[in-house]
């Protein structure tokens, strides 16, 4: 779900640009850190071949198909870092060249789907090794966690959403996020086929494992959020004591986006403590 | 080897692709910006901001019903939501959320079609973007048509073994595809670096040192800036 630009209010793009634009470098250090030579290369025609495997239709019952996102796959193949990267590359040709998602609105496209999406994609066989149950858990989270972002920042922004409408959308995304889940089991499996060690890289579930399952609370949170906002909307907004939809929108973007920063910032926070105290 | 028509567009020459990369990307930001901010109700802006993408686009050569087509694409997504918009009760809101989208994506599209991807890369890389990343969207640039039409070659092969009922094609099929693809893929990406290495590649990449930002590149970034900021503020 690419949001293009005008949708989002200047304090959210401005926001999530400002939170992208570091994430993004650190991202790339990490992935030039974990890289040889003979995969810059490779990380861009696995970046074309992700848009080209975007061609290739899945059927899923009479009439629909889907295709893959990609994201949960890039990470098993390549590591979430250089993933995460690769990602972000495709974001940047969509937004410029295809007019897929907008410029100022890269931020967030990139925050949810290049970040966020390829993190929620890696993190359930980071946790729990690489079986074909958490690979398609992770397909399935990445596409939900990209997709209830998206439907909050557009909330916060201020454009206006029937419960109807809401409804239809949300499950609209987890018709994607399945099917999202088992083409990414489906394709690891006929890579693996292929030559397992082209996989055989890829996430195992080791010994540190607090941050990682902090980190999947986190976005699970957020989509839990997401769901049940949808849910009782006039349920929160009598929590928050504003009436109608008059209320100062700045006032709810700073809510909206202060409260996911904050819960991110406890996790990370408490991640790093219960570590720090495990490896002394 | 299928060309994307935005990628011949960009070499062309005129006043516009003669600019500095990186003026044409600051005056992309500004107008972005300009639009983003402009209220629903300054319905007069957006007719401005539509008049001097005409100018740009005339000045450039560009043919002006090919870009409002591409621009188009972007109008599916956002159409369902001003249709929402206007549901609930805000025809404005719905038509301004139309011609924000459509006059973002006309711009950045003026943009790449007036100035080839090496050279706004490049200017990326100016302003301290990271060097992996401009890398990585070279390289995925390079490769999308190659890749892509090897799996448009693949699938009509595919079809053709098969024979059965028309467009029908089975997951395992669709994920074997997919598979063989990625091996694919892959190879090439061997090939590439080995490619690189006889060529004299000793794992680094030099950057060739950017072209001087003229006084002409600095007159056009300041008529822009002014253009957007007195539509902005007077409309």
């Amino acid at each position: 779900m690419h949001i293009p630009d005008g949708f989002l209010t200047p304090p959210v793009w401005g926001t999530l640009d400002v939170i992208s634009a570091p994430a993004v470098a650190w991202v790339a250090r990490r992935a030039q850190r974990n890289t040889q030579d003979q995969q810059i290369p490779l990380l861009g025609v696995m970046g074309a071949f992700v848009f080209a495997a975007q061609m290739v239709n899945f059927p899923v019952g009479p009439g629909t198909s889907g295709h893959l996102v990609g994201g949960t796959l890039l990470a098993i193949v390549l590591g979430p870092a250089p993933a995460a990267l690769v990602m972000t590359a495709i974001l940047f040709l969509q937004a410029l060249i295809f007019q897929d998602g907008g410029v100022l609105a890269l931020g967030a496209n990139v925050f949810n789907m290049a970040l966020l999406g390829v993190a929620a994609g890696y993190l359930p066989c980071r946790l729990w090794g690489r079986k074909p149950l958490t690979i398609f858990a992770g397909g399935a989270f990445s596409v939900m966690t990209s997709a209830c972002l998206a439907l909050g920042q557009l909330r916060i922004a201020g454009v206006p959403m029937a419960g109807s409408v809401l409804w239809a959308s949300l499950g609209l995304f987890l018709i994607g996020a399945l099917m999202e889940g088992a083409i990414t089991v489906a394709a690891v499996r006929a890579i693996e086929r292929l030559n397992p060690a082209w996989v055989a890289g890829g996430p195992q579930s080791s010994s540190s494992r607090t941050l990682p399952a902090l980190a999947m609370a986190a976005l699970a949170l957020v989509v839990a959020g997401t769901l049940i906002s949808s849910a009782v909307p006039d349920g929160i907004q009598r929590l928050t004591g504003q009436g109608g939809t008059t209320a100062a929108w700045n006032l709810r973007v700073i809510d909206g986006i202060g409260g996911l920063i904050l819960i991110f910032a406890l996790c990370f926070l408490g991640g790093k403590l219960i570590f720090r105290r495990r490896s002394a | 080897m299928h060309h994307l028509v935005i990628d011949r567009w960009s070499r062309g020459s005129s006043p516009l692709h003669a600019r500095d990369p990186r003026a044409k990307l600051a005056v992309l930001l500004v107008f972005l910006v300009a639009v983003s901010t402009t209220p629903p109700r300054a319905q007069l802006a957006f007719v401005a901001y539509a008049a001097l993408l005409i100018v740009a686009i005339r000045l450039a050569h560009l043919p002006l019903r090919g870009m409002a087509g591409r621009a188009a694409l972007v109008l599916p997504f956002s159409a369902t939501f001003a249709l929402i918009t206007w549901w609930s009760g805000d025809p404005l809101r719905a038509l301004a959320l139309a011609e924000k989208s459509f006059l973002s994506g006309m711009a950045a599209l003026l943009m790449v079609s007036s100035t080839p991807l090496t050279a706004w890369t490049a200017a990326l890389e100016s302003w301290r973007a990271p060097r992996m990343l401009i890398l990585v969207i070279q390289f995925v640039y390079r490769y999308l048509f190659v890749i892509a039409e090897q799996a448009q070659r693949m699938r009509w092969a595919a079809l053709c073994r098969r024979g059965t009922q028309k467009g029908y094609f089975d997951f395992s099929a669709a994920a074997g595809l997919l598979g063989v693809l990625f091996a694919r893929s892959w190879q090439r990406a061997d090939g590439i670096y080995h490619a690189m290495l006889s060529r004299g590649f000793h794992g680094r990449f030099v950057p060739s040192p950017p072209p001087p930002f003229r006084a002409s590149d600095a007159m056009f970034c300041s008529t822009c800036f002014a253009g957007c900021l007195a539509i902005r503020l007077l409309l």
